[in-house]
Order: C-alpha cells, then structure tokens, then sequence
C-alpha cells in the first residue's frame, strides 16, 4: 500500500465512522409519533387579512372565529332537530312580550384579554354588529331599529318596537354574530377589531404566520381548557395536497373533500369522515337588475330548463336534493309545491310569452362561475349551460379561480357583470332571514341585485310576524311560494359539508356552516 | 482590469433587460382584466369607495405616469406595498369592505425576502440532487459512447423527461411521506420539508444535465490530448478526473446557470403541490388575488437573479478555460 493510497482509505473510513454519527432525524422527521401536538385544520380558502368579524362573509375566517369567539347560544342543526339551541355564554333567553327579549348571561366568563364578559359587550356587539356600513350587517335592521339596554351585568333586554319587528327574531341570531369585547368596540372598525381577534371562546388567537393561523387553549375557558394544546388554521389552496397531508399524517382535519376524494379517503385505515348536510344552499344567481334576466318569466324559463335531477347525478355525496330557497336544516324549511323543475315545454312557452320564441332575440349570456373552491362547479356549469343551449339560450360559460370569480361576484349600479353567477350562501344559524333577506330584500339583494316591492312586503310581513308559528306560515304560504314564481335565483341543492380526519381524533364537533368546537376535541 | 470592465458592462447590460421586464411586465398587467381594487376593497363595496381607493393610489391615471412613479421607487429600493397582503404575509381573500388595515399591508419587498431564502434553499437542494443523479450516469455514459453505459444515460434521460412533474410530486409524496413515512411533505417547519420537492424537481432537471455530460464527455475524451495523456502514462482516473472533467464541464456549468436562475423564478407547480412557502407559492397566490405590485416585484428579482447568475457563470467559465471571451 502506497501513502496515497493509505491516505485514501484513511479518509474513507474516517467519513464512514462519521456518517454513523450523524442524527438523521434532522433530515428525516416523520410527522408522526408527536406528543401533545396542535390540531392542524386545513382550509380550502383564504382569509381576508381584516379581523373584525362584521366585516367579512368569509367562509375560512368564519371557521376560525368559531374556534376563538363565543357566541350567545350555538346552534347544532342536526336534521332530526333543527330549532335545537345549546347555551352558550347566554344562560336563558324569555320572550317577554312580542317585541322585548331578555337575556340572561353567563357568570364568570372573561375575554382572552382579561376582560370580564358583561352585559355591555352584548349591547355594544349587537349595535356594532347592524350599522348600516357593516358588510355582516345581518340583523333584521339597522341599529336605530331597536334598543338594547342593560339592567344589570348580566342581563340583556332587546327592544325591537321601534323597528316594529318580532324580539325574537335576535334568538337564532344569537347563534350567528360571535360576542365582541365592548372595549374593542368602542374604538371603531380601526381599532384592533381589525388587527387580531379577541373572544371567550376556547382557543387564543395567538399570531398570523403566513397562512397558518396559530391559535393556543385558553386555560380559563369557562367549560374548561380545551384538551388539545392548540389549533393551527392553515390555507392550503390544492385539495390534492390538503388530502395527503392528511393521509401522511401532518393535517388531523381537512375540509371540503370532492366525491372522488371521499371514495379514497374511505378505503384508508387510520382516517375517518364526517358527512354532514349544511346550511348551505348551492345557487345560480340571475343578474335581475338587467335585461333579459330582469324579467321574471325569462328567469322562471331558464330554470326550468335545468334538469336538477342530473345536477345531483353529478354531485354524487357532495350534495343533498333540496327545493327551497334555504337549506333543510333551515327554520321554515320545505319542500316548495311549485318548486321550479325540469320542464322543456314550459321553458319554450315561457320564453314565447316573454318575446323570446326559441330563444330567438335573447343577448349572449355569461354565466359566471368558479373552480377550486367548491366541489363540481365548473362539471354541473357545463351540463347548466348545455341545458340552457338546448333551449335556445346563447350562454357562454366563464369559470374562473376563486379570487378572479369573488371579484365579480356582487351586484352593482346597473348590475353586476355576467348574467348568471354560480355560488352558495352559508350561515351559521337556524334563522331563514339570513339567506333570504340578505338576497332578496332591496335593501340588501347581494348577488342578484332584485328590487321588488311584492318581494320587500312578503319579507317584511314575514319578519313582523308576532310568533314564531306565523312566521313560519307567512314563509311557507307566502314568501317561498312567491320566490319560487319570481326566481331571482335557483337553488340547485343543498351543499354536504364532508370533512376528512384522522381515525385519533375525537370529541370534534364540526356545525352545519363548517365552523367546529374543538373545546373537548382529543388527538392521540 | 479585464474584471472591472467585464462587470461594468455585464451590469449595464442587465439593469437593460431588467428595465425592460419591468415595462413589459408593468404594462401587461394593467392591460389585462380584473380591477384590483375591487380585490382589496372587497366584492361588497360601494362603487363610490372603489373608484376612490383607485384613484388615491393613482391606478386611475395614465400607464407611463404609473410606470415612472413605481420605476423611480425601485431606483430607491422601493418595491411598494402588496395590495391585499397584510403584514403578517397571509394570503388573503377579498371579502373585506372597508379598507382599515391599509398601513397594514406588507411591503413588497420583505415578501419577497422572506420567501427567495425558502426558494434558494430548495434550488440548492434540487441541483445538488440532480448532480448527484446526473454527474455519475453522465460521465459514465460519455466515457463509453454506444456502449450500455450511453444506451443507460439515454433512457434514464428519457424516462425523467417524460415524467409530468406534478404527478411525481404526489407519487413520490404518496410513497415517501403515507406510505412509508420517511419524511413529511407539506408545508415547511424545517429542512426535511425541502427533501421531496427538491428530489421532484432534481429528477427534472437531471435529463439536461445527463445528456450534456454525456456529450460533452464524449467529445472531450475523442480528442487528441486525451490520447497524448495515455501516452504520457496518466492513469485513467487521473485523465478523466483531472483532464476530461474539467474541459467538459463549461457547457454544464451554462446549463446549470440556466436552470438555476428557473428554478429561483418560481418552482409554481412544485411550490403549490408541496405548500412549500417559496417564491413560486406567492407568485401563484399574487397573480390569483391581481396583487400587481407583488407580481412586479416578483419579475423584477428573478430577473435581476437571472442576470446576476449568467454573469457568476460567465466569469467562472473564464477561470476554467482562460480562452473564452464574454
């Protein structure tokens, strides 16, 4: 052996003693196998970068202000019990006429901030939450309409004989608009409501980092500290990506599955789903402030153009038939009698009556809609539009990514761009006012931009209703009929929220809106 | 002296072509519809506020005038704010109506600084991988033209090419990291989150190299002072590490300089498949949300990235073979 040689070697068997050495657990970490870890949420949609939660209709924000806010009184909607309410920070809700609610509130409770929960962070959320300027503004009116006072604190009474309106109409509300803390409140929208989030409920907002929204347990939760450490909110815009994060074990829950990722996820040990019917409804939307969907028996043919039946074929377990402007789970729910559905001949002899044989002497028509966000858009757009063509209707259909799509979403002077726009309303609450004041009252009319006085008066005798039970027949004989005549927009179905998670957690409670309780959640 | 000047040139040349980015870039982006405003200010929002909001920021006025007033903030170092980011770097929907976090939004340029180390790490990553594949199947394959070594290389090269690399990304994610839980996939909380998304794109780039070593191989070791070598009694270690190597790595050094000024422009396929939080995950989130600056900024460091590595590869080209000039 020469001296090169020796040297060779040397350093060779230097180098593999060494590797030997070497900790390949910082190159090769398994995600597996932690201790008390974070529940890693994954989200299908981004957040709005403003905290306040008035000012956003954000679906993913939503679902983070559900880990960190409390609310009055939380609202399960499961389908054998739709009206069921679970207190939450309230203790006791007393109609004590038709225009007064009383509120009595939770002991004990205080914010992640160390302010005690009082009465007035009640009376300053619900103000705050109906000014007019609010894009959450969801009240049945303005601030000016009622009066909320405070006897002690903590009890609330809610006067609603200004706006000559039912006091019981905050009930389901109380489930809906999370509490804020009066103090944030008082200085206003560029205060720090918009810089993070301040609540009761069982986690802490801890920090925004990138897209992972970190929250932590907040270890004087009235129910107790939540048992998981904390809950990390991430944005993960590829559904691919989200379902094998959750498959290799680095996300515990991941939401919005497509069908096809159901039939995956189901063969695989180790992860179960959720499958829950929504309180969203899934709609195509007529610009109405427009020709020619400003006249309501073009409208009336379209949907009736469009086969729902082959929409669910498509849809497979991502959907749940529905005939109603407003989800099953919804208070006043059912099934519409004359309901819009697939009738060619009815199309032809509405379009003739409407000056539009055939669809003869219709403009071209775009119909919006978006990929990536909710399952089987853009696959039942093209069957819509196919059915549409069939009838005569020049449509062209446009599909976007989410951003460019919410983009041109909202109605506008003289009608928002497009004629149609595919896209679903989802809240949080058993209230039916939500979606249908929200759309179809002209002060309001988000997407379709409809103004109509019948419409208005119908909306209006059904909120002024003295009790609960002739609201409900106001909707069911009145409105909803006079919806399903009018279709400012079709509702094809109704959304099922489909979760996936890993087989080790338990004790999630995941709502109808999406929103989840991870206060007794556990992870393995 | 022949440094200095060759500098003093080359970046002039390239502050040309990054000027010339910027303009194209610049102006494509306001040629093209979706009113960023409406993004920021959120879909709910009175016309009234948008046009507003527009016209305080100046999107209202003539592209040229827009153009010298960003131009003269780059000069200064000034890439501006994001449109929709808010500092803490999320990205963002647009669904909020009032516009109260404004000072909020996060600079431009600590965006890009944040994300271009994410980037650099994982193209480090990827070239090193891809050398590590590329440089013994390459050589090996030069050193024996026609031989199965060569027929190796050629497949091998094929079979790479041919593989669609975001079908990779989740085959490899599917074996490695669910099945087998080597290693974790997505996301990034540390340097084994670079791993598979460097492996993914090194399968990538290693055609290239392999068939340029192995051509370049092949003709160095044809030639005559390869032979004279033997003659002088060089051992074949020694020719084809000391001799054969060094000549034929000037035409893989300008591919590697090619392929790594890509890989910093955005990897946005493998960036997105991976959530890995790099310059190709917030070019794709920036060009969705119409955050023009963003976008701007974006094409204005990878070009100048792209200028800064030719000219690195040019003078170290000039240090192995004396004989080029650039």
């Amino acid at each position: 052996m020469d001296r090169r040689k020796f040297l060779r070697y040397g350093a060779a068997t230097g180098a593999l003693f060494g590797t030997a050495r070497i900790n390949p657990d910082f190159f090769f970490s398994s995600a597996h196998a932690q201790g008390a870890r974070p529940l890693v949420f994954l989200s299908a949609e981004n957040i709005t970068g403003n905290w306040d939660p008035t000012a956003h209709t954000t679906l993913s924000q939503t679902n983070i202000e559900g880990f960190v806010m409390g609310y009055l009184t939380r609202a399960p909607m499961r389908p054998g019990a739709p009206d069921e309410v679970v207190y939450e920070l309230a203790t006791e809700i007393t109609e004590l006429d038709a225009h007064r609610l009383q509120i009595k509130l939770r002991e004990g409770v205080t914010f992640h901030d160390g302010k005690p929960f009082k009465a007035e962070d009640v009376k300053a959320t619900f103000e705050y939450g109906a000014l007019p300027d609010r894009p959450k503004q969801v009240y049945p009116g303005p601030t000016d309409t009622f009066e909320v006072t405070t006897p002690d604190d903590h009890t609330v009474v809610v006067d609603t004989s200004k706006g000559g309106y039912g006091a019981s109409l905050f009930i389901f509300l109380a489930s809906y608009l999370p509490i804020l803390s009066a103090t944030d409140v008082a200085a206003g929208p560029n205060g720090p409501l918009s810089q993070r989030l301040n609540g009761t409920g069982p986690f802490r907002f801890v920090e925004q980092r990138g897209n992972d929204t970190v929250m932590e347990a907040f270890p004087d939760y009235f129910r107790g500290a939540p048992k998981v450490p904390g809950v990390t909110f991430s944005f993960v815009g590829d559904a691919t990506t989200r379902m094998l994060s959750l498959m290799n074990g680095q996300a515990d829950v991941i939401e919005r599955l497509e069908p096809e990722q159901v039939e995956t996820l189901q063969a695989q040990e180790g992860i179960k789903l959720s499958r829950l019917v929504s309180v969203e409804n899934k709609y195509l939307w007529f610009r109405c402030s427009k020709p020619p969907f400003d006249n309501p028996l073009v409208r009336k043919a379209a949907a009736h153009a469009i086969d729902r039946g082959m929409i669910m074929e498509i849809m497979g377990t991502a959907g749940e038939a529905s005939s109603n402007f407003i989800s099953p789970i919804k208070f006043g729910y059912f099934d519409i009698p004359d309901y819009p559905e697939y009738n060619p001949e009815e199309c032809q002899r509405l379009l003739a009556e409407a000056g539009f044989p055939g669809g003869q002497g219709l403009p071209e028509l775009e119909y919006i809609t978006s990929t990536g966000f909710y399952p089987k858009t853009k696959e039942y757009g093209e069957l819509i539009t196919a059915l549409l063509q069939e009838q005569g209707f020049p449509v062209t259909l446009n599909v976007m990514e989410v951003a460019a799509w919410n983009e041109r979403l909202y109605d506008r002077p003289g009608g928002g761009p497009g004629h149609m726009v595919d896209c679903g309303w989802s809240t949080g609450s058993p209230e039916p006012d939500l979606v249908l004041r929200t759309h179809f009252h002209s002060t309001s009319k988000r997407i379709c931009g409809i103004v109509d006085p019948e419409l208005d008066a119908a909306l209006d005798e059904e909120r002024n209703a003295p009790s609960m039970e002739a609201r409900k027949q106001s909707l069911q004989a009145n409105l909803m009929p006079m919806l399903a005549d009018k279709v400012p927009a079709l509702s094809l179905f109704t959304s099922v929220l489909i979760h996936g998670m890993r087989a080790d957690v338990d004790g999630l409670f995941i709502y109808p809106d999406g929103q989840s309780d991870a206060a007794s959640a556990t992870v393995a | 002296m022949f440094i200095l000047r060759f500098l003093a040139r080359r970046l002039f040349q390239g502050a040309i072509i990054v000027f010339l980015v910027s303009a194209l870039i610049f102006t494509l982006l306001r040629v093209v519809p979706g009113d960023p405003v409406r993004l920021m200010a959120g879909g709910m929002a009175p016309e009234a506020l948008i046009e507003q909001i527009a016209a305080d920021m100046g999107l209202r006025d003539p592209i040229w005038q827009q153009f010298g007033r960003y131009i003269g903030g780059v000069v200064q170092g000034d890439l501006g704010q994001s449109f929709v980011r808010p500092a803490n770097g999320a990205a963002v929907g647009g669904a909020s109506f009032d516009d109260t976090t404004r000072s909020e939004r996060a600079e431009v340029l600590a965006l890009i600084a944040d994300t271009a180390p994410m980037t650099l790490q994982l193209a480090l990553l990827a070239m090193v991988f891809a050398l590590v594949i590329a440089v013994p199947v390459g050589v090996w394959g030069g050193l024996h033209p026609g031989g199965w070594p060569d027929r190796m290389a050629l497949y091998l090269s094929s079979l790479f090419v041919s593989l669609p690399n975001f079908w990779l990304g989740i085959v490899l994610a599917l074996i490695l990291s669910v099945k087998l839980q080597l290693m974790p996939a997505i996301g990034y909380k540390g340097f084994a989150y670079t791993i598979l998304p460097a492996l993914v794109l090194a399968i990538e780039i290693a055609p290239f190299l392999i068939r340029t070593l192995t051509v370049s191989v092949a003709g160095v070791m044809g030639q005559t002072f390869i032979d004279i070598a033997r003659v002088r009694g060089l051992t074949r270690n020694q020719i084809v590490f000391r001799h054969a190597l060094k000549n034929s790595s000037i035409p893989l050094l300008n591919l590697i300089g090619v392929q790594f000024s890509m890989l910093l422009g955005g990897v946005l396929v493998i960036e997105f498949i991976f959530d890995y939080p790099g310059l190709g995950l917030l070019t794709i989130n920036a060009v969705m949300q119409r955050d023009f600056p963003l976008i701007q900024g974006i094409a204005i460091v990878t070009a100048a990235a792209f200028v800064l590595i030719n000219i690195i590869v040019d003078l170290v080209a000039t240090t192995i073979d004396p004989r080029l000039e650039y």
